[in-house]
């Protein structure tokens, strides 16, 4: 416990999120042997990121005044900064429909008796500070975790889900309309496509092991787009997923369309829309994306 | 006027305590809520049927039991019922999601203010105890595990689970993997007994050291479980009286009859209430409204709580002690329940879409939660939460309010007050996320 002090100090930068992705590198324990970890509020009590931190994992988006002051301050303080989890890369959830009434709820709050100012929508993190490393899933799984930890660049991530999901692709199960959810019974071991349901592990980055699919339930992109659509619009990825559905199914195409446009889906695969429509905002290339 | 802040760690979100001191009297002691996600607008006209992989993202840490509320909310609405098998496989999701929870709160949340640490990490009230740190830490975090193992067997992923469908849950536990996690438990349970009386006896210790259990006012206790049924994957809820006696009983449909739900203008969390009067939920709250676990340990330790501190039990402190009770059922009934073939038979059963209201309960860690949806051509119209932490919301402030007078006097303000807030918010183990709107 003495070496401690000599190990590298790491930090977990909270913003607007859920908790989730501090709750999954919580399982990932094995960090606390080779990091000191010096800020994370849910686990240790300390008010304030210390200087010289080798590595800051920052979740959430940045939703606040307050949130962009802890963003820049921890940045400034920092080594090296991982963005992890969805709303790190998006802004999140809160993307999924920023209604006017929302808005209107959170600026009528905010002018309440001293709380942080809400921001007209949830940012991107690096819209405000650089970022070295990404690491999107909501959330990220231990083990990714671990692999941003400790390989960090060099890592090697699954191309798409698919590769990682053991399900059968079959030539002559053509399922003839969308199965949504409602269907009863999923088979085991067959892809999920052939059996009508809005899967999209073909265009999705893999890495989490294909955790949703193998048990029977359709990737919903919580990884993102997979490398080939990265900082591209999401048209692009949407156009893969009618190609794969066209070559596997004969489902109508306007029935695939409108599936496609779910908010369950828009959420995550429209992870990196921001960056096909801000000039001002980073390339993520993919030798930085885990 | 003076204004302290305190701000908060150790405890699920962003939240801070402030209190206002004129005099050397307490104005106000407010927990503030700092964040606000605002899940009840964004989900208005998604499709139904995509609301139950959205609201898990409402929280990290109560993931499981927004997933399961939110399905069984829309089985109400399109009148399915799930067959048996599927309601076992979420007990089991539940029980898990009640073990990751507990444990953190008791061990990662609280067990640090037992000993004036400022982490579990750091745990070291004994001098030369090197063994011994070490080990508390690996211990709890092994324990923990097994929460999370048990959500991801049953529900796919142990964050934002997914496994849990309208009409079921889309597989079933194979009995291998069912094995592996029996023998786990086997090996754990013992440590966990270990554990809930190391930390039972710290906190006698320390409610020695400071003189006061958090003693403040009896208030009503709301549960969802059965007095000799605990059963998390809940049906109606149960309001015990402040003198002990079960007063109200009331399906989640009826739950605006009973409950009063406002916002709040000191905070981004909303606040609730029975007819006015404040209420506890949580774990204190179900352990004074359960007469049997119908476990061995579980229900020794229940003897043992009741024995000292009687029924019903109202000191703060006393919500810690109880998340050891639940802990080490929890892990004795997920035990049992493995046991059972959870592999074989019907696990889910078709659907039909229609429009209309339903709600859907489940008795989350914190408390009873309840969604209620109306669906109209087949999208949200509304969506509404009954978070268990806004029910806390009333007593949480007057404990506050409590322990500021204890320790604001004519002679200053003592420095155990920071300490003192954190411990009784920690006794609440609010969750931030899930208490705005
Ligand atoms: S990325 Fe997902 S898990 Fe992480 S904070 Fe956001 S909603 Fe939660
Ligand atoms: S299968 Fe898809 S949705 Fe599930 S964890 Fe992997 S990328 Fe995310």
């Amino acid at each position: 416990m003495e070496s401690k002090k000599e190990l590298p100090k790491f930090a977990v930068l909270q913003l607007s999120g859920c908790s989730g992705c501090e709750v999954s590198l919580l399982n990932s324990d094995e960090w606390i042997n080779n990091f000191n970890l010096v800020y994370m509020p849910l686990v240790v009590t300390s008010n304030k990121i210390p200087e010289d931190v080798e590595v800051l994992l920052v979740s959430g988006g940045v939703r606040t005044d307050e949130d962009i002051h802890n963003l820049r301050k921890g940045a400034s303080r920092s080594k090296k900064v991982i963005a992890v989890g969805t709303c790190a890369l998006s802004g999140g959830v809160a993307q999924i429909r920023e209604t006017h009434q929302a808005r209107d709820t959170y600026l009528l709050s905010s002018h309440r008796l001293r709380l942080p100012d809400m921001l007209p929508r949830a940012f991107p993190i690096d819209r405000f500070v650089n970022v070295d490393l990404y690491l999107p899933g909501c959330p990220p799984t231990p083990e990714l975790f671990m692999t941003a930890l400790t390989e960090g660049k060099n890592a090697k991530i699954a191309s798409i889900v698919c590769q990682e999901c053991g399900r059968q692709k079959l030539q002559d199960m053509r399922p003839t309309s969308i199965t949504g959810m409602r269907s009863g019974v999923v088979l085991p071991d067959i892809c999920l496509v052939n059996q009508g349901y809005v899967c999209v592990g073909t265009s999705t980055r893999g890495g989490c092991g294909a955790l949703c699919t193998r048990p029977g339930h359709a990737c919903v992109g919580c990884r993102g787009p997979a490398n080939p659509y990265l900082n591209k619009e999401p048209k692009f990825v949407l156009d893969n997923l009618r190609r794969v559905f066209s070559r596997m199914t004969d489902i109508p195409e306007e029935e695939i369309n409108e599936a496609l446009e779910s908010p369950w889906l828009s959420l995550f695969l429209d992870q990196f829309t921001d960056y096909t429509q801000d000039e001002s905002l980073p390339m993520r290339t993919k030798e930085k994306m885990i | 006027m003076t204004t302290i802040t305190y701000p908060l760690s150790r405890i699920e979100g962003h939240a801070r305590v402030v209190i206002d001191i004129h005099d050397d009297e307490v104005f106000r002691a407010d927990f503030q809520a700092m964040e606000m996600r605002g899940f009840s607008y964004y989900v208005q006209g998604v499709p139904a049927e995509q609301i139950t992989v959205i609201v898990p993202r409402i929280c990290g840490v109560c993931s499981t039991a927004h997933q399961v509320a939110s399905v069984k909310a829309l089985e109400d609405t399109f009148g399915v019922t799930p067959p048996p098998l599927a309601e076992e496989i979420r007990e089991v999701l539940l029980l898990g999601q009640l073990i990751q929870n507990q444990a953190t709160s008791l061990f990662i949340f609280t067990m640090p203010d037992r000993v004036n640490a400022s982490s579990l990490f750091e745990i070291s009230d004994k001098p030369g105890d090197k063994e011994r740190q070490f080990s508390l830490a690996q211990m709890a975090l092994r324990i923990r595990k097994i929460g999370t193992d048990l959500i991801s067997l049953a529900g796919g992923q142990f964050i934002h689970p997914i496994k849990t469908v309208i009409g079921g849950v889309t597989s079933g536990i194979p009995r291998q993997k069912a094995d592996v996690m029996i023998k786990t438990i086997d090996e754990l349970l013992p440590v966990a007994n270990e554990m809930v009386d190391i930390y039972w006896q710290m906190s006698m210790e320390m409610g020695d050291r400071i003189g006061s259990w958090g003693d403040d006012e009896p208030t009503y206790y709301l549960a969802s479980t059965e007095a000799n049924n605990f059963r998390l994957n809940s049906k109606s809820l149960r309001l015990m009286s402040p003198e002990g006696k079960e007063c109200q009983n009331f399906d989640p449909h009826e739950f605006e009859s009973y409950l009063q739900i406002e916002d709040s203008d000191y905070s981004y969390a909303g606040i609730s209430s029975f007819q006015g009067q404040i209420m506890r939920a949580n774990s204190l709250a179900r352990i004074n409204l359960t007469t049997s676990f119908g476990t061995p340990m579980a229900d020794n330790y229940l003897k043992r709580f009741v024995e000292t501190f009687g029924r019903p039990a109202h000191a703060i402190m006393f919500f810690d002690l109880c998340r050891g009770i639940e802990l080490v059922y929890a892990l004795e009934k997920a035990r049992l329940l493995l046991e059972d073939d959870l592999e074989h038979g019907e696990t889910e059963v078709a659907y039909t879409l229609r429009d209309g209201v339903g709600y859907g309960l489940v008795e989350a860690p914190r408390g009873p939660l309840i969604h209620h949806y109306e669906v109209e051509n087949g999208l949200i119209k509304n969506a509404d939460f009954i978070i268990p932490t806004v029910h806390n919301m009333l007593a949480i402030r007057r404990a506050l309010m409590v322990v500021a007078k204890r320790y604001v006097s004519a002679d200053g303000i003592s420095s155990e007050l920071g300490r003192a807030v954190g411990r009784v918010v920690r006794a609440f183990d609010p969750c931030i996320a899930c208490a705005t709107k």
